[in-house]
């Protein structure tokens, strides 16, 4: 039984026809077209699929879609403002810490989520914030790198 | 010769802008209209007959638009090394998760209920799974047809046995090696199975067109080497194949190559007039019937004078390769090659076997072999460090490599050998020379890594009349950095800014030939063709020049994309200025560049030759043992590399540090654990860890250049090199602070707490 | 296996009592939906495929955190791990609790989580019941016939199994306040990496009679992942009662502890782990006693 829901993604409100076994993960990729949230696992554990839903980081292929309805959610789309990329996005370029991308856009999210909350992380809670997002290509030092650049660029900026 | 603008420089990559926005497109993200969902039923048993394939209940079905079974395709085998891997099983399964049947439909959850209504009846056959069993006289033959199936020149399979290939180096004699020796050491190392790991599952979408052309898109990592394959198979020429790359592949690490989940597209495809079908594999499917590393039983004897220096080496390594033989063959090969070691060792016998069982196959994985020869003689040679009282540094300078050197086998000088610096920097580094303190310990571990050989790359360079740039290869970017580093080359070959290349993905209808993305061969293969196109490109465009400055070609420059004379430095045009002057109405300028070894003899083909480089590289770790837990901690780890020449030195480190994590989860967190029926037991990320940055410790990547004098600027190679050192070197610094001295991979606590109490 | 998870009615009932009225129509066709962490992957998994989905995430009236010096503590259904790491009053009062909710997974879990959830699911490798055990907690279980309270301990029967009813609802945790000189710790031994199942969960919460003596007054120990439930390492317990808590004491504790664990795999490595983490939560316990 298809159901109405509201949500809003990247500051954009949707009204969509849903059916309760449809997992947002899949709303977002397929009905609203936004590929940088990418499906890595199907059982939370990797993280590739982090979206921010009222700011807190969830794995998005353990939600149903029906849930949104009503929240504000943010993907790695919505990161960038009128063309100018997040302090976290700059951190990521300049440090090296992309590789085959794919774990990217979650990381990115996790690591706005903490910054958000905490402007001043130490190494290790930034660890912890990243930790449910695998990744195989960089073994994560330059990731660490990059939210550390991003939080000072954050501070400075104010 | 160093006053480079762009090689060796920390250039931000040009793909991390659509990567960290999220506009990178990976092969699930491409869309297709009119697009049929497939999903495949897999075999529940390790070995058995296929008695009957009962379709109809399937068929009727609203929404199934294909369904294909195996029997369909018989004729159809597949196979770099030996042709054995059929599409979809054909009389029999060989493992648990082989594909037997699939359905396309308009969706995936009417995919999945066909595959509920499809009856198979199986007759169950006696299955092995343990490899020294396998090679056993009288054993069940895994593959009947093994007499008969098509393979290269190079692989050599036993007749009637489940040896699929086998490979012996002989150098010098070793029984008279060790008649000389002082001391003799026999010890035998097992490694595990363990998964690629690559955050992006495995995906393709086949398509064919009324002309009988099959295309693919597909996150493969070797577009005209599965061209090739797929063409042999089918028995159709290789026009009638087109393999599209999605722009980017979130990781391979070699489990992305060969044939995949596409051979069971394509199937599909056959069927569905014209419209296209796609297998996203689920997390689940990749862990069982994808790839995985070999496991592998080393036996290594080495005898030694009392002084340290190693007089002789006998190897025997057995590679347990699952059900097909994949690249099980030429792993074989590889690994066999460099199984002695980077060292001086007169005499030397290699014995390499690939052993079918019916397991998932075993293919292609970051150091193809190597890792797991390296644990090998690398423990051991702590082993026999410890056992004459030696430092284990010492003992490795006065036996490693030095130019000039003849390898190991016999087959081959060898040159460019950055090993000793890479030693020394970990000998150089604070923690080595510290005081031990209780549980805490260090150790070290050298290696050295080939690449297939002979293998070809070509590149074509266009500039469009507005002066911008195209590389058009067939290099995969698989976040291995193959884009900006061959932007880099062309950047600095031509002297041009980086923001006027772009650089292609592959599509093998349009890019040029590559071997493939993998053997750390991108950087030395492909830099080389490109800056070979570079060189024709700059050439035409300087003719044209020379009409328009009134200059002999060799007075002019080309600086930052502007071409001047040198005797009037103030007057400068850009390239496309100078294309336009002569192709008002427009035109490109295209140059062709190629790069295929000098190879002594072309007597076996694919695989067969020497090296055209080898890597280096050295892992010093320091580890504390907690011994109540039995758990390790990684307190350090400076990893040095020779490279030849970093062209990315940020991209270096990167390769480096993702290299030493992966080394650290393959060592310490991570099996695959196969049951009683040969099922993996542990088929996702809940119970297959894989390092998290909760998991990592202190990493210092060092770049050390040994340049070689046919690699690009000197450059090699580094990618697989990455996690070679770093099992042996943990087994070896768990010894320096314990005392414990572990054989078998993974290092679990318990086989330390069992270890300690023995002690 | 994972699939398309199979289709099913959704309700998102605003009310406890509209809940209690759903369960009660459905039965056993119908699973209470609260962070799903569990839930879904079973759904995807076909081990579980209720007909059934009653998503209790809009009951305003079940989200909360409250405290008193009298009632103690109160904790209800939708309260997320991570919620309960960072509430102040849990941090300062009731750690142990924010110690086990941080070992439950990643942040992303956290933030979905819910601590009634986890000890619903009866995973005997859940790292909440173990403190929970050693805080003496009660739950509240409703149903339209009425609420009962159990022991946290009673609750859990064999492996993912307990006594809630089909038609029942755990609404509510309760926390009996500490006596003074009280101090907890949950310790834990990950299978494999930093995120992951629990190999052995520890919680203790130990009362001394006062700072300088270190008589133990009163010890609750809870053990994790070496039972098919969670359990209480009672004889561990009794033999700590009035002794000076010193290492040789938690040493023998963790061994009188090790012989009540009753591992299924990995059982005598379990065994060992639990000895050295009964030793070292009695340790950090003490420790905590400010």
């Amino acid at each position: 039984m298809d159901r109405l829901i509201n949500l809003k993604i990247n500051g954009e409100t949707y009204e969509l026809n849903v059916k309760p076994n449809t997992l947002l993960l899949d709303l977002i990729r397929d009905e609203i077209g936004l590929t940088g949230t990418k499906r890595g696992c199907d059982t939370g554990e990797c993280g590739a699929c982090t979206v921010l839903i009222e700011g807190k980081a969830v794995n998005s292929c353990l939600v149903l879609a029906i849930e949104a309805d009503g929240k504000n959610i943010l993907t790695i789309e919505g990161l960038a403002k009128n063309g100018k990329v997040h302090p976290i996005q700059e951190g990521f370029i300049e440090e090296g810490a992309v590789q085959c991308g794919f774990c990217t856009p979650g990381m990115i999210l996790s690591a706005k989520a903490l910054l958000d909350e905490n402007p001043n992380p130490t190494e290790e809670e930034i660890k912890k914030a990243i930790a449910g997002n695998l990744c195989r290509c960089t073994g994560y030092k330059k990731i660490i790198k990059a939210i550390i650049s991003a939080a000072e660029k954050m501070r400075r900026r104010g | 010769m160093s006053n480079y603008f762009a090689i060796g420089k920390p250039i931000p990559r040009i793909d991390a802008i659509e990567k960290v926005t999220g506009r990178a497109i990976y092969g699930d993200d491409l869309r297709f209209p009119n697009l049929l969902y497939g999903k495949v039923l897999r075999s529940k048993y390790a070995h058995a007959k296929i008695l009957d394939i009962n379709i109809d209940k399937a068929k009727k079905l609203l929404g199934v638009r294909a369904i294909v079974v195996g029997k369909e395709m018989s004729s159809v085998l597949g196979g770099e090394a030996i042709m054995d891997y059929p599409f979809l099983a054909i009389d029999k399964v060989r493992y648990v998760g082989e594909a037997v049947a699939a359905v396309a439909a308009i969706n995936e959850e009417i995919a999945e209920e066909a595959l509920d209504l499809i009856e198979v009846t199986y007759e169950e056959l006696p299955a092995i799974f343990d490899p020294l069993k396998a090679m056993e006289e009288g054993a069940p033959l895994i593959h009947e047809g093994i007499n008969s199936y098509r393979h290269i020149p190079v692989i050599k399979p036993i007749e009637h046995s489940n040896i699929c290939h086998h490979v012996q180096f002989v150098n010098g004699d070793v029984g008279k090696g060790f008649n000389e020796s002082d001391y003799v050491f026999d010890d035998t190392f097992t490694t595990q199975v363990v998964q690629h790991g690559a955050i992006e599952p495995h995906v393709a979408i086949a398509q064919y067109d009324p002309t009988d052309k099959i295309t693919v898109w597909v996150n493969n990592d070797g577009p005209h080497r599965l061209r090739n394959d797929l063409s042999k198979a089918l028995g159709i020429p290789s026009t009638k194949v087109r393999i599209i790359n999605p722009p980017y592949i979130g990781g391979g690490f070699g489990g992305k190559g060969g044939l995949k989940e596409e051979t069971i597209c394509i199937a599909l495809a056959q069927k569905t007039n014209c419209r296209p079908v796609k297998i996203l594999l689920n997390r689940e499917e990749v862990f069982t019937s994808t790839i995985t590393r070999h496991s592998s039983v080393v036996r290594m004897k080495t005898g030694v004078k009392k002084d340290g220096t190693i007089v002789a080496r006998e190897v025997k390594v057995i590679y347990d390769t699952g059900a097909y033989a994949e690249k099980g063959p030429t792993v074989t090969n590889q690994a066999s090659v460099a199984a002695a070691g980077p060292y001086k060792i007169p005499n030397v016998k290699v014995d390499g076997y690939c052993v079918y069982t019916n397991k998932t196959i075993a293919g292609a994985y970051r150091g193809y072999g190597i890792p797991q020869v390296a644990w090998a003689h690398e423990s051991q040679m702590d082993i026999i460090a410890d056992k004459l009282g030696m430092d284990p540094i010492e003992i490795r300078l006065k036996n490693v490599l030095d130019e000039g050197d003849i390898c190991p086998t016999g087959r081959q000088i060898m040159t460019s050998i950055g090993l000793k610096e890479c030693i020394r920097k970990i000998q150089n580094d604070s923690n080595w020379k510290k005081v031990h303190k209780k549980a805490i310990g260090r150790g070290i571990a050298c290696a050295f890594k080939n690449t297939k050989t002979p293998s070809g790359s070509s590149a074509v360079v266009k500039i469009n009349s507005d002066g911008s740039i195209e590389i058009l290869t067939s290099s995969v970017e698989e976040g291995q950095g193959s884009k900006i580093v061959l932007a880099q080359i062309l950047s600095e070959e031509l002297n041009v800014p980086l923001c006027s290349i772009t650089v292609s993905s592959p599509d093998t209808d349009v890019t040029p030939y590559d071997a493939s993305s993998t053997s750390s061969r991108t950087t030395f293969h492909m830099g080389n063709a490109v800056k070979n196109a570079a060189k024709d490109v700059k050439k035409q465009v300087l003719e044209i020049a020379s009409n328009l400055f009134k200059a002999r070609i060799g007075d002019l420059r080309i600086e930052n994309g502007k071409i001047y004379k040198i005797q009037d430095p103030g007057r400068k045009l850009s390239i496309s200025e100078v294309i336009q002057s002569k192709y008002r109405s427009g035109l490109d300028i295209i140059g062709r560049g190629s790069y295929y070894p000098e190879v002594p003899s072309e007597k076996g083909g694919m695989w067969a030759s020497p090296s055209v480089f080898w890597m280096y590289g050295a892992h010093g770790v320091e580890v504390e043992v907690d011994t109540e837990t039995g758990r390790v901690k990684i307190l350090k780890v400076v990893a040095a590399h020779d490279v030849g020449k970093t062209i990315n030195p940020v991209t270096c480190e990167g390769q480096i540090e993702g290299g030493v994590v992966h080394g650290i989860g393959t060592t310490l967190f991570e099996e695959m654990i196969i049951g009683e029926k040969g099922e993996i037991v542990n088929t996702s990320f809940l119970d297959y860890k894989m390092p998290t940055a909760l998991d990592i410790s202190e990493i210092i990547p060092i770049i050390i250049e040994v340049t070689h004098k046919d690699g690009p600027y000197g450059a090699k190679g580094i990618g697989e090199m990455t996690l070679v050192p770093t099992a042996p070197a943990i087994a070896n610094a768990i010894y320096d602070a314990i005392g414990v001295r572990i054989k078998d991979l993974p290092i679990t606590p318990e086989k330390i707490l069992n270890n300690l109490k023995k002690t | 296996m994972l699939r398309k998870i199979k289709e099913f009615e959704y309700f998102a009932p605003s009310t406890l009592s509209e809940t209690i009225s759903l369960l009660a129509k459905y039965k056993g066709n119908a699973k209470i939906f609260a962070g799903g962490t569990d839930l879904l992957i079973q759904m995807k998994q076909r081990k579980l495929t209720p007909e059934y989905l009653i998503d209790i995430k809009n009951i305003s009236e079940l989200n909360y955190i409250k405290y008193n010096e009298d009632e103690g503590l109160k904790i209800g259904a939708l309260v997320t791990h991570s919620s309960l790491a960072n509430s102040e009053i849990i941090q300062e009062k009731f750690n142990i609790l924010a110690e086990a909710s941080l070992a439950v997974g990643s942040v992303q879990t956290r933030n979905r989580g819910t601590i009634v959830g986890n000890i619903c699911t009866s995973s005997p490798s859940a790292d909440t019941p173990p403190a929970l055990i050693a805080l003496d907690a009660r739950l509240k279980l409703i149903s339209a016939k009425g609420e009962r309270i159990v022991k946290i301990k009673d609750f859990f029967t064999d492996p993912f199994k307990n006594i809630l009813k089909e038609t029942e609802l755990l609404t509510e945790i309760q926390v009996p306040n500490l006596p003074p000189n009280s101090g907890g710790a949950y310790l834990w031994l990950p299978k494999i990496t930093a995120v992951d199942e629990t190999l052995v969960g520890v919680g203790v919460v130990i009362t001394v009679e006062d700072l300088t003596n270190k008589i133990c007054a009163n010890a609750r120990i809870g053990l994790g992942s070496v039972a098919p439930t969670p359990i209480r390492a009672k004889m561990a317990e009794k033999f700590l009662k009035g002794k000076r808590i010193e290492d040789i004491i938690c040493k023998q504790a963790g061994e009188i502890a090790a012989n009540e664990a009753s591992p299924r795999s990995r059982a005598e490595y379990r065994r060992e782990m639990v000895k050295v983490f009964v030793k070292r939560a009695l340790g950090k316990a003490l420790e905590k006693i400010n």
